[in-house]
């Protein structure tokens, strides 16, 4: 009975998966992309027609209501002169008129989406369409970021809740005693449920009927074909683009009573999980599959209630393990089953030149960082140490996204488990500092021994998740590996049983100690966290790794991993075993990640989940990106670039409004540029070329025959 | 001399369609075997079978002693059953040198070991194989090429040193002529007649029929997935069902014009 009840009041969470999982599929088949920031387009309209209906939320925070912000932000900030100026560079807001009525505000909302859609596909997917689906990937992930952070920047706080308007509220009363079950259903559920079909139906109409669903499923079925027949495969594709959004924007606003908008944004797990039950073709079968999907983790939570259910599995861990359990069957069993198969080329892959002189640059990138450290200046400790952290997460990155060619999301999330699982396995139940509220039972084990623990906790979570690897690749492993980020968040770290009471309060790591040596950063006696013994810890870990990561790119397996990102048919032709090199990949990637973890426990006062959010996850794969995901250098640049690393530090310092969202933002746009430009390879080998043609002119040789090159080879990628 | 190869009854079938037929092939240690046949007569196919890249539906492989069904593909290469590919597929970031060293470097679990601490993994026989092999498909000089800014024809080549760079007994080449023109070709021919006398067994599927019919030993004919036809290049040649096979006319009526013409096309590649 309980069972039953759950299937019903999971219609309602269903019903939007279905729609965004329509909206995925339309946009799937009109550009071949999957568009991992469908549910950032939803929030970024859940946000509009919230704000301009004027509802502020439980925090109060909302201004008169009635404006519309334009999806940018002024990307000047407001620096010394240009502050007193109040010079506007670039309009976001726009004032429409006070407490508009619900229809004017539907269709100015819809039309912000359709806008929105529009952007994308000029800006984006557009420029990316003959490049690999690793940049298509990445571009659509920089617009998840992008919107994510713009959505706060002119929104402010996502703490808001709305009441709804029409039958989409939740201020009716709800329906007593549903179907005889004594339990209470509230009353939008059949609505929304009634409106995910309807709408469906009359999408599924449109592209059957029309002759521009039939002009799009051709172009679907075959590009060249449908030009051939007169028609535009861009303009079907950026008309899809709009749908698409349009239909994100209303699924945001109708389930907007339920959810707050910022919760959207990862909603598009679901809805890929939707989208792939209908074969990411079929719009039936997404709205089919998201309905079976709110039903499905619905009937889970509510076995949760039984006796029989195990403590250790949480509530929100079981309806965020759902739609990973979907994507992983349809992957598995509708997949490709051979699990070798040649790659179509598209475009090319970004170069990954083997770094030259690494000891020099290691030498020379300790010498800055100890002068920086507190050993002599005391100021930058903190952010210091967060760019070394950064750098060893994006390590990870550059062996598995660069030289393996996998595109997981979830190596900071590796980290995170890491981070806990030293914390707990090195408590023992006793408080570390007097001022702590609660304590963490545990173990108590020392220090290398936890922190070892921890390391292994991560690679044999990296290694399960490398396991679709095998018989999956590219796209789908991006969608197998966000879904897991959000599944390992509420099913791993948030979960009491298995963490204890690390889960939920804020605890340092007690005994940081290696060898008699205390290395933790938290000073006992002036209680900051800048103690120079961690930042010589963070320094030396950090250096051999990279030093590792250098030595593995210019070996054997090096060679062997850049091999199989190129062409696993030929590698495995060649004698490579394929597997046991991607796992190897998976592997050394997480153990990287788990490393990073560590410091992360030995550095901060206190480890939450919310340090390790999937969107903090997204920002270390945006930077290291922009700064080069192929080289170690790559991933330097990045970790300084990222958001309280380094240069950013320095930024915000220097000026004002320079906050986390803005950097966020400025690095989603700087991905997609990166991607589109200079077909990923990112900064570092950016100024490498330049440099190189600099000397090359300076000496007067080989300048114009280099030019010569260059046309060639971009005549080759445009052919 | 022994069977390096030996296929019975091998029968790959896609969706109803038999595109290898109970085809029964015999390879002889030192020998240099060829495959001929029209367009989709299941030639590459075979060779997929053979090494792994698609399963087969009935019949056996016996290389070298060991039963190939429950091999993976890396693994029969590994055993030294390698093969090229008709569509390239090199590793396009990769130097030249580099693609062949993919190939070339055993791996065990301490590889990575090795890498990190930048132990030297290479050896004296690694680099002559490598030079030989670069040699023998005639591509020194350009090691450190990116096979991306090569001519087709010599990427094709890359392919072909690259399975020789991984020490291969038996080599199954997929048309690594397609796209020379016939100096190439005789070159080539050349070249791949010395392997013989490096212990490398040699199977060649091509369309260059003046290839094909100078330098193997013993030939195979395949149609519709089934062999029509085995024996030296002279005895097929001449043999009917070969030249109505290639020629799509009725054997009895064009046979005597047909095998001048291929006479005549074997002459022009002799010369």
């Amino acid at each position: 009975m309980e069972l039953l009840f759950g299937l019903f009041a999971g219609l309602a969470s269903g019903s939007v998966f279905a729609l965004l999982g329509a909206g995925l599929v339309i946009a799937y088949r009109g550009s071949g992309v999957i568009n991992f920031a469908h549910g950032s387009v939803a929030a970024y309209a859940a946000f509009t027609w919230d704000e301009l209906r004027d509802m502020p939320g439980p925090t109060g925070i909302g201004n008169e209501g009635g404006s519309i912000y334009l999806p940018w932000f002024d990307p000047i900030p407001e620096w010394g002169f240009l502050k007193a100026l109040h010079i506007n560079n670039l309009p976001v807001e726009i004032h429409i008129m006070t407490d508009p009525p619900a229809w004017l505000a539907m269709i100015i909302t819809l039309m912000m989406s359709a806008f929105i859609g529009l952007l994308m596909h000029f800006l984006v997917f557009r420029p990316l369409r003959n490049s690999p689906m690793l940049a298509k990937v990445v571009g659509s992930v920089g617009i998840m970021l992008y919107l994510q952070a713009v959505a706060l920047l002119n929104f402010g706080n996502s703490n808001r809740a709305d009441d709804g308007f029409w039958v989409f509220n939740s201020t009716s009363e709800p329906i007593t005693n549903f179907i005889g079950m004594d339990k209470n259903l509230p009353r939008s559920t059949p609505y929304l449920a009634v409106a995910a079909l309807i709408i469906g139906f009359g999408a599924w109409a449109l592209y059957r009927y029309t002759r521009f669903g039939l002009a799009t499923r051709a172009a679907d079925e075959n590009e060249k074909g449908a030009t051939l027949l007169g028609y535009s495969p861009q303009f079907l594709a950026g008309l899809n683009w709009v749908i698409s959004s349009v239909l994100a924007g209303l699924a945001g606003v109708i389930f907007l009573h339920k959810t707050m908008p910022n919760q959207l944004n990862l909603y598009v797990v679901s809805a890929l999980a939707a989208a792939l039950v209908g074969s990411l073709t079929s719009i039936p079968g997404a709205i089919a599959g998201g309905l079976g999907l709110g039903a499905f983790a619905s009937m889970g939570v509510s076995a949760t209630s039984y006796e029989w259910w195990p403590d250790w599995l949480p509530v929100d861990g079981v309806r965020a393990f759902a739609p990973v359990l979907v994507v992983i069957l349809v992957l598995y069993f509708r997949g490709h089953k051979l699990p070798i198969r040649g790659t179509v080329g598209l475009g090319r892959q970004p170069r990954a030149p083997a770094t030259k002189h690494p000891v020099v640059g290691v030498g020379v990138g300790v010498v800055i960082a100890l002068v920086m450290s507190n050993i002599f200046i005391s100021k930058w400790e903190s952010t210091l140490t967060m760019t070394l952290v950064a750098i060893l997460a994006m390590l990870s990155l550059v062996v598995l996204l660069g030289f393996l060619g996998q595109i997981s999301l979830v190596q900071w999330t590796l980290a995170g488990i890491s981070s806990f699982v030293l914390i707990r396995l090195a408590s023992d139940g006793v408080k570390v500092r007097p001022m702590d509220f609660f304590v963490v039972t545990g173990p108590g084990w020392p220090d290398p021994l936890a922190a070892l623990g921890g390391v292994v906790a991560a690679v044999l979570l990296g290694l399960l998740i490398g396991i679709p690897a095998l018989r999956i690749r590219g796209v789908q492993l991006a969608v197998v590996t966000l879904a897991s980020i959000v599944a390992i968040e509420d099913l791993l770290m948030r979960n009491r049983p298995v963490m204890g009471t690390a889960a939920h309060t804020m605890n340092p790591t007690p005994k940081p100690e290696w060898f008699g040596q205390y290395v933790g950063a938290l000073d006992e006696n002036s209680n900051q966290t800048d103690y120079w013994k961690f930042t010589l810890f963070a320094i030396i870990v950090t250096a051999l790794a990279g030093l590792f990561v250098v030595n593995l790119r210019r070996g054997v397996t090096g060679r062997r991993f850049l091999a199989i990102r190129s062409n696993e048919r030929a590698a495995a032709a060649a004698g490579v075993n394929v597997a046991r090199t991607k796992m190897l990949g998976f592997g050394v990637s997480s153990f990287l990640a788990g490393l990073a973890g560590v410091l992360i426990a030995y550095k901060m006062p206190m480890v939450t989940s919310e340090f390790f959010s999937p969107f903090v996850g997204l920002a270390m794969i945006a930077f290291v990106y922009l700064g080069g995901i192929t080289t170690v250098w790559g991933a330097v640049l990045g970790g300084m670039l990222v958001g309280g690393g380094l240069l950013s530090e320095f930024g915000s310092l220097h000026f004002e409004g320079i906050t986390q969202a803005y950097i966020n933002a400025v690095g989603g746009i700087g991905l997609i540029v990166n991607a589109i430009l200079t077909s990923g390879e990112g900064i570092s080998l950016l100024v490498t070329n330049q440099a190189k043609a600099l000397v090359a002119s300076m000496r007067g040789t080989d300048t114009q025959e280099n030019h010569a090159d260059e046309i060639v080879s971009t005549e080759k990628e445009s052919v | 001399m022994s069977n390096l190869l030996e296929t019975k009854d091998l029968t790959v079938t896609f969706g109803g369609l038999n595109a290898n037929d109970h085809v029964d092939i015999e390879v002889t240690q030192g020998s240099f075997v060829g495959l001929i046949g029209p367009n989709g007569a299941g030639k590459t196919t075979f060779i997929d079978a053979i090494t792994g890249f698609v399963p087969t539906s009935a019949g056996s492989a016996i290389f070298n002693g060991h039963d190939l069904s429950e091999l993976k593909p890396h693994e029969r290469a590994q055993l030294g059953l390698v093969r090229t590919f008709q569509s390239l597929e090199l590793f396009e970031d990769l130097s030249v040198r580099d693609n062949l060293l993919v190939a070339a470097h055993p791996t065990s679990w301490y590889t990575l070991l090795l890498d990190v601490l930048r132990m030297r993994q290479s050896n004296d026989e690694i680099e002559k194989r490598i030079e030989w092999a670069l040699e023998v498909a005639g591509l020194t000089g350009l090691e450190e090429e990116l096979p991306t800014d090569l001519p087709h024809g010599q990427r094709k080549l890359v392919g072909v040193a690259r399975a020789l760079a991984a020490q291969p007994n038996l080599v199954l080449l997929d048309e690594p002529a397609a796209g020379l023109d016939t100096a190439e070709s005789n070159a080539l021919g050349g070249h791949l007649r010395g392997l013989l006398d490096h212990d490398v067994t040699v199977f060649l599927i091509d369309h260059d029929m003046g290839l094909v019919l100078s330098v193997c030993d013993y030939i195979y004919v395949m149609d519709f997935g089934k062999i029509i036809a085995a024996g030296t290049p002279e005895e097929v040649r001449t043999n009917p069902e070969v030249v109505a096979a290639y020629l799509g006319e009725e054997a009895g009526e064009a046979q005597a014009r047909s095998a001048e013409e291929l006479r005549g096309m074997s002459d022009t590649a002799g010369e």
